[in-house]
């Protein structure tokens, strides 16, 4: 026992005695300046010797000292917010003090710009992005329509005022839209009615994340020439309310579920259009057969698994009738139409492995239309069907691997009669009765890596493959685009790559077997841009695209084939300023020379909408945290048209037939266009309320995209676009 | 025999020791940190505010309760944040904030449960308004995810009340905010203080002299005089030193009774 109190007593006298040792030494000197790469003092670095509480933070001239007992080689680990972590060993001896001048770097986080790919437009999270929802809903003239929004960026237009856009002259087929990775065939109303604008029915409030790419993108888009809008929607409602929006010419009812344990959730939303009142303050631009009607309904049930999966239902109907008048050489008469969209997709997503992620998602639409005009007389069924997954894992510190694979299913039903002869539609001409019917089925895989090779470089290597069922042949896509920032907020950006699109059925039919293969494309990318966090950003592009495999027709026995090609150049230019939350304000200028031998060209003629000069300006300001409001200014070349240049007689069908010039020979004159839109926020019932004002064609300028030709083609008439000057106002009001 | 129960002896002291040892560094290495972050606060002073948040920083490598240490250090770099605001210095309130937002997500990764961290992250939440009024929709659904945790998980913080009352305060009437919406809570704070006994120095404490400030603020624009004196004397007998009650509401106050 006494043996054991004896060591006892001497464990804790060494306890002490090592206590007493560690406090024995010599007090050391560290001191020094910390800077950053630019040379500019470091405020606020914190040093400390690993294992130790000694340490100090450095001043606002970045000087930093502190006192220290210990001795031996530690490690001095510097950090800052917004720097990396700097460390650096450090050797003290008693009575040796140090002296260091410490260099910090620019914490990788920061550069998150440069990961921004060529020709890309981004809103959602992202302290970068380019547009946000509230920006897009607060666009003068683009009446809180996704797609209008986008044209007030470089490289896109708009088709007839409407929400189709064209990107850097390329066909408006040729630009896809993506939703929670299932593919919109058409979401639009009103699309493709005579000398109507189309709307979208993209809600911009229901997205998270919004990416415009005009050319040079991912390996993951297939099936598309020209440009991808891939839209993320929300996985789950954030919240639980309802908010109501009533205007002169529509309203509409949204609402959003969110469980109290956040696992389950859904939204729904309602729209209808109303014209009658709209008309009566503004006044009827066209002769109706009834006032127009639209309609549209949608929901998402969203449900949370485990510890990050998340199922996602959506579905979407969308209905419009429109019955205008048209008058043609040989029919005076109304353009009737009538449009049913439905659209649903199954989405789930999760994380196999804690870096990776899990996507697949199946999605169906049925796309049904009637058309009436004269003889024409048409029913139409398109039938979509998509399957998609996604994958992502990184495969070190720096790389990602994306890899993926989807199927696509089209059918298209065609039935009714057609004018034999395009120049006569009386409804008692000579007329074809079809009832026809294609189908296609495309499948492809991708698979990509994005690299970040130094802090300052990244490259994504992509590629992908294409099988298509009608042309029987599969396609290959190549494709790399490059970041390096040469100095803080300064990046420049090069892509190239190639791309493939393959033809509708309903081409297919008006082609011999295996003619058609796939449009090709390949597109060649050079930018700069310059941006500070999203506040100021300065963006020049130029672009080059090499186009064959073009759809053309073969004029000796008037069949497609794959024998058209093109080229397109210019230089995009995007300049945007956000001051503090007053004002935000963006300027695009688009330079483009779009050239084409495609369906019924002979030789390379400006395409469709080859636009030369393209510019617009758009301002936001915000005169108190209640009241904002905003203009935007369009100025562009006229879209080019192919004019009449005479006509003949056809007694058989006792009707003029026209004969045009070279196709696309003569432009419409410049389009310009201004808007203002006015906006208060206040209570009403204490629940927050929006009170809106908007002003389209603030100038009444009368822009034209059509001639109306006489009967015999001697004289034509303007028909100018019916977004004349328009006053719309309303009220949204959450419930 | 002996030989054994002598060694199991020594294991269990030096280890223990050991424990007791670093637990002890660590309660007073906060301790301290703590009282030079309140004097920092009290003065409203940055520069002692970013040294402060050295110092917790240099906690860390104590490798003890990270997820508090965290929570110290976004605390300081909402108050850094605010120092911004005050100096409309938005690179600054974005810097901080996000800095602060990315610390209490390792906090709350470590110990999810710590009511004050979503109170925390509330007001970090609320800085965002500052600088990205353009994302109002996901902040609002961040304050409430945040304000729906920190109630559930201790309803009786007086912190909590605290934080959405100043959030009140400062929203104008008309988006449902204002002095009137804004005094109960003042008030269920204070009241939720008095039922506090913290015996655990490092844990967070701060708040209810301001609790007392901003309800003094309260009766202020709303010309009670008398119980905004009131509350402001209660203040400074829990803080004297507070220059938040002896500058900012003791100048409303004068300005008020002019």
């Amino acid at each position: 026992m006494k043996y054991l109190f004896t060591l006892l007593l001497l464990i804790i006298l060494c306890t002490k005695t090592f206590a007493a040792d560690s406090t024995a030494v010599s007090i050391i000197k560290i001191s020094g300046t910390i800077k950053g790469e630019d040379n500019k003092p470091v405020n606020g670095a914190n040093l400390v010797l690993e294992g130790t509480i000694d340490g100090a933070t450095s001043d606002e001239k970045g000087v930093f000292e502190f006192e220290t007992e210990k001795t031996g080689t530690y490690k001095l680990i510097v950090t800052a917010v917004d720097y990396s972590t700097h460390t650096q060993e450090v050797n003290l001896e008693a009575g040796l003090n140090i002296t260091l001048d410490i260099k910090l770097k620019k914490n990788i986080t920061t550069t998150e710009q440069i990961l921004v790919t060529a020709s890309s437009f981004t809103s959602g999270e992202n302290s970068k992005v380019t547009l946000t929802p509230l920006e897009i809903v607060r666009i003068p003239g683009a009446n809180a329509d996704l797609y209008r929004a986008l044209t007030t960026f470089p490289g896109s237009n708009q088709v007839n005022e409407g929400s189709r856009i064209t990107v850097r002259g390329g066909d408006p087929d040729e630009v896809i839209t993506i939703l929670d990775q299932a593919t919109l065939y058409n979401p639009f109303i009103f699309d493709d009615s005579y000398n109507t604008s189309s709307f979208s029915t993209v809600n911009p409030w229901s997205l998270k994340g919004i990416n415009f790419t005009s050319g040079g993108f991912s390996a993951k888009y297939g099936n598309a020439l020209s440009a991808v809008l891939d839209l993320r929607s929300y996985d789950m409602p954030t919240t639980t309310g309802m908010f109501a929006v009533v205007g002169v010419g529509s309203a509409g009812l949204s609402g959003v579920y969110l469980s109290k344990n956040s696992k389950f959730g859904g939204t729904f939303s309602l729209s209808q259009s109303y014209l009658k009142p709209f008309f009566d303050l503004n006044g009827i631009a066209a002769d109706y057969s009834k006032v127009p009607e639209a309609n549209g309904i949608g929901g998402t049930l969203a449900y949370k698994f485990g510890t990050t999966g998340n199922m996602k239902l959506y579905a979407n109907y969308s209905g419009d009738k429109i019955g205008i008048r048209n008058a043609s050489p040989s029919y005076d008469g109304f353009f009737n139409s009538q449009s049913d969209n439905y659209f649903a997709n199954y989405k789930i997503s999760f994380a196999p492995s804690p870096a990776s992620i899990l996507s697949a998602s199946t999605s169906l639409s049925l796309y049904n239309r009637k058309l009436n005009y004269g003889v024409l007389d048409t029913r139409t069924k398109d039938y979509y069907g998509k399957g998609r997954v996604d994958y992502t894992q990184p495969i070190s510190q720096k790389t990602n691997l994306n890899a993926g694979v989807e199927y696509e299913y089209l059918e298209n039903q065609v039935s009714g009669t057609v004018p034999a002869f395009s120049y006569n539609l009386r409804p008692n001409a000579l007329a074809y009765n079809i009832d026809s019917s294609a189908n296609s089925g495309r499948i492809g895989a991708f698979v990509e890596t994005e690299m970040r090779l130094t802090d300052k470089f990244f490259a994504i290597t992509g590629f992908r493959s294409d099988y298509h069922t009608l042309s029987k042949k599969i396609s290959f896509d190549p494709r790399l685009s490059m970041g390096y920032e040469i100095a803080q907020f300064n990046v420049i950006r090069a892509a190239v790559g190639m791309y493939h699109q393959y033809a509708t059925p309903q081409n297919y039919l008006r082609a011999n077997n295996d003619d058609l293969v796939a449009e090709e494309a390949i597109h060649y990318i050079l930018g700069y841009e310059f941006n500070v966090a999203g506040d100021i950003v300065f963006r020049v592009e130029g672009y080059y695209k090499d186009y064959k495999n073009l759809v053309a027709q073969d004029p000796n026995d008037f069949k497609y084939k794959s024998t058209g090609s093109g080229s397109a150049k210019g230089i995009d230019v995007f300049l945007k300023y956000k001051w503090q939350n007053k004002f935000t304000g963006w300027i695009s200028y688009a330079y483009s020379d779009s050239k084409r031998k495609q369906l019924d060209a002979t030789t390379q003629v400006p395409s469709d909408y080859d636009i030369t000069h393209n510019m617009s300006f758009t301002g936001s300001y915000n005169v108190t945290d209640a009241i904002n409001v905003g203009i935007t200014y369009r100025l562009s070349t006229g879209k080019p048209y192919t004019p009449v240049t005479s006509s003949i007689f056809d007694p058989v069908q006792n009707v003029y037939a026209p004969i045009y010039a070279e196709r696309n020979s003569d432009r419409f004159p410049t389009y310009t266009q201004v808007d203002a839109r006015f906006q208060y926020i206040t209570s009403l019932f204490h629940k927050f309320c929006v009170v809106f004002v908007a002003f389209n064609n603030i100038f009444d300028q009368k822009n034209l995209y059509q001639y109306n030709y006489n009967f015999d083609y001697t004289s034509k008439t303007e028909v100018p676009s019916l977004n004349k000057r328009i006053v719309y106002f309303g009220i949204g009001l959450q419930l | 025999m002996k030989k054994t129960l002598l060694l199991v002896l020594l294991l269990i002291t030096f280890g223990l020791n050991t424990v007791l040892k670093a637990d002890d560094d660590f309660s007073k290495a906060i301790v301290k940190a703590k009282k030079n972050f309140k004097s920092a606060m009290d003065k409203y002073d940055e520069k002692e505010m970013v040294k402060s948040r050295g110092e917790f920083e240099r906690i860390l490598q104590l490798k003890k309760n990270v997820w508090l240490v965290n929570y110290y250090l976004a605390l300081c770099d909402y108050n850094i944040a605010t120092s911004g605001m005050l100096a409309k210095d938005n690179d600054k309130v974005k810097k901080y904030t996000q800095s602060g937002l990315d610390l209490l997500e390792k906090s709350t990764i470590e110990r999810d449960n710590f009511a004050d961290a979503y109170v925390l992250k509330m007001s970090l939440e609320y800085n965002r308004f500052q600088y990205e009024m353009d994302k109002m929709q996901s902040i609002i659904a961040d304050v409430q995810t945040a304000e729906e945790t920190a109630k559930k998980l201790d309803p009786t913080n007086p912190r909590f009340y605290l934080v959405k009352g100043i959030a009140t305060f400062y929203t104008p009437a008309a988006f449902g905010g204002g002095t009137d919406l804004a005094q109960p809570l003042f008030e269920k704070s204070i009241e939720l203080f008095g039922l506090i006994k913290n015996t655990d120095e490092t844990l967070p404490d701060w708040g209810n002299d301001a609790a007392y400030g901003y309800l003094a603020l309260c009766h202020i624009d709303q010309g009670k005089l008398p119980e905004a004196k009131t509350a402001m004397d209660k203040g400074l007998v829990i803080n004297p030193t507070s220059s938040f009650l002896t500058g900012y509401v003791k100048k409303a106050y004068d300005e008020k009774a002019k």
